[in-house]
């Protein structure tokens, strides 16, 4: 008995400083992830419809002009992920969109009237992003911003799924976790909502240039700790 | 073998002439056969005869080159061999193809044309002969000369005719004063007018040129990795024959063309890369219509530019959605 109080005296010091840093949040911890956003669209390039000219120059004969974009629209999401320690983390995931793919197609030469020509596409890209949480801003025990980088593959196909696109996408972002619950030494070890604001380069896929686009993209989402 | 003189003339010229579309066809028992070499390589002899400027051997060069443009499409299988120079005319209907210079003074509007002998039945092309018009002057020169037609070029437009093509329609022309129409840009060799003196841009085949002579004569995986589209075109509810159907794809620039070839207004363009494209429907009236079709009179030109409403998407094979265009009276 003696021993143990001892053991319970030496331990209360240590305690305060433990209780300053230790996190609310598991870490440790599988977490999947489920939600949905919105993806902005982004010019995916002009082209002309070119003719060859009937001169010594190469300069062509415009036939008519296309201007090509894909709209924004609404994204789901699932994901998984590991946080080694309260700070550091990793993910991956599965991001689904069916934007529409639309055509702008005005000077023609024999003046026809301008028309907006479309298809829907659907977009897949998986990525895989590590996540910094910003321990430092937190608000309260249960609330963390967080930044996040990653990369993935791009995977577009058109209407009617016959033809299949392939591209890359990097992403840099951040957001903010919310813990609705962390509890530990449980199967469910904490469940909260998380909200992710990223900017995201794709290359290749359907895309009428060469260059990466740049999407704006907002996410909100539900998550699950075990 | 029955055979029978094709009497259609094929021709890149100054204004009009021939009578064909993408691919000529025989019709014999009610059955229509696309005309084409079944054999191959496909000989060809050089006539001896230059002209002011060619001497023979420049002639044979030019045509070789021109031979070997074609023959150098990947997804195409015809190929020729020069079988040596003859005394023999073009158009002796000797089973022989030969190819030379021959004075038409009267056909002023006419650079050089092309005809055949072929098997009815079959639709199997058994000789082509081409002749180029001295009534014109001709180049050679590496870069062409302002004064002169380049030989080449037209060459590689007759070959196209040669090898079993007709013409394309993508192209646009203005109307000169004297009747006459003036090039002021086209996405074909195989465009019937003829761009112009010291021009040298059309001895380089473009997308609709390649799709044709792929679709002739394919080889490799050309159909199942090229696409097909589809449709018909209406105006007021009926079929349109002869509207001139094109395809752009934004990610190449290609132009790739073709006609309603029916009634029924229904169309078919082969060869297309997988991916979206913008169709377009126009009239024929940047050429003659008899440029295109033995019975221009039934050919309805009538109507304004109409793009379809919805980009199509070729696949990789085959044809995708059915494209239907409603075109609008002009």
């Amino acid at each position: 008995m003696i021993r143990l109080v001892a053991i319970a005296i030496a331990l209360i010091p240590a305690l305060p400083a433990a209780a300053q840093t230790r996190d609310a949040v598991p870490a440790g911890r599988l977490e999947v992830d489920a939600g949905g956003g919105w993806l902005g669209g982004a010019s995916l390039g002009s082209d002309d419809a070119n003719l060859r000219a009937a001169t010594a120059t190469p300069a062509p004969f415009r036939l008519f002009s296309v201007d090509t974009r894909l709209q924004s629209a609404p994204t789901f999401h699932v994901k998984a992920g590991f946080s080694f320690n309260p700070r550091f983390g990793v993910e991956g995931g599965l991001t689904y969109g069916h934007p529409e793919l639309r055509a702008s197609v005005s000077n023609d030469a024999e003046s026809a009237p301008p028309i907006a020509v479309a298809e829907r596409i659907d977009q897949y890209s998986f990525d895989a992003s590590v996540i910094i949480m910003i321990r430092e801003l937190a608000i309260g025990q249960r609330t963390r911003p967080f930044v996040s980088g990653g990369a993935g593959y791009l995977r577009e196909l058109h209407e009617g799924q016959t033809v299949v696109e392939q591209g890359r996408v990097f992403h840099l972002g951040g957001g903010v976790k919310h813990w609705l619950m962390a509890r530990d030494r449980r199967f469910i070890s904490g469940a909260g909502i998380r909200m992710d604001a990223r900017l995201y380069l794709m290359s290749g896929g359907i895309a009428f240039d060469d260059g990466p686009r740049p999407h704006g993209a907002v996410s909100g989402s539900v998550f699950v700790s075990f | 073998m029955k055979v029978a003189l094709l009497v259609c003339v094929c021709v890149a010229i100054l204004s009009q002439d021939a009578a064909a579309y993408l691919q000529f066809t025989t019709s014999a028992g009610g059955q229509t056969r696309v005309l084409k070499w079944q054999r191959t390589p496909v000989r060809w002899f050089a006539a001896d005869r230059g002209a002011a400027g060619v001497p023979a051997s420049d002639f044979q060069g030019a045509m070789a080159r021109a031979f070997a443009t074609w023959e150098a499409v990947p997804t195409a299988s015809i190929a020729f061999q020069f079988a040596g120079f003859t005394g023999a005319q073009p158009f002796d209907d000797d089973g022989v193809s030969v190819l030379g210079f021959q004075d038409h003074p009267e056909m002023d509007r006419v650079l050089g044309a092309t005809g055949f002998l072929i098997d009815t039945l079959t639709g199997e092309i058994v000789e082509s002969d081409i002749f180029f018009n001295t009534a014109f002057l001709w180049s050679t020169a590496a870069q062409g000369d302002p004064n002169r037609f380049d030989l080449e070029s037209v060459a590689l437009h007759e070959i196209g005719h040669f090898s079993g093509l007709g013409h394309s329609a993508i192209g646009e022309t203005e109307m000169r004063p004297d009747g006459t129409r003036r090039v002021l840009g086209s996405g074909a060799v195989m465009f019937p007018i003829a761009m112009g003196r010291g021009i040298t841009q059309d001895r380089e085949l473009q997308p609709d040129d390649v799709a044709g002579i792929s679709d002739l004569y394919p080889a490799g995986e050309f159909r199942e990795s090229t696409g097909v589209a589809r449709g018909r075109i209406t105006r007021n509810g009926t079929g349109l024959l002869g509207a001139h159907v094109v395809a752009f794809n934004p990610a190449t620039g290609s132009l790739i063309a073709s006609f309603t070839l029916n009634t029924d207004g229904e169309f078919e363009l082969a060869g297309l890369r997988p991916g979206p494209h913008i169709i377009r429907v126009e009239p024929i009236d940047d050429a003659g219509v008899d440029s295109f079709f033995n019975r221009p009179s039934a050919i309805d030109v009538g109507f304004l530019v109409t793009f379809y409403d919805r980009l199509y998407v070729a696949p990789r094979g085959g044809a995708g959605e059915r494209v239907t265009v409603a075109v609008r009276p002009r």
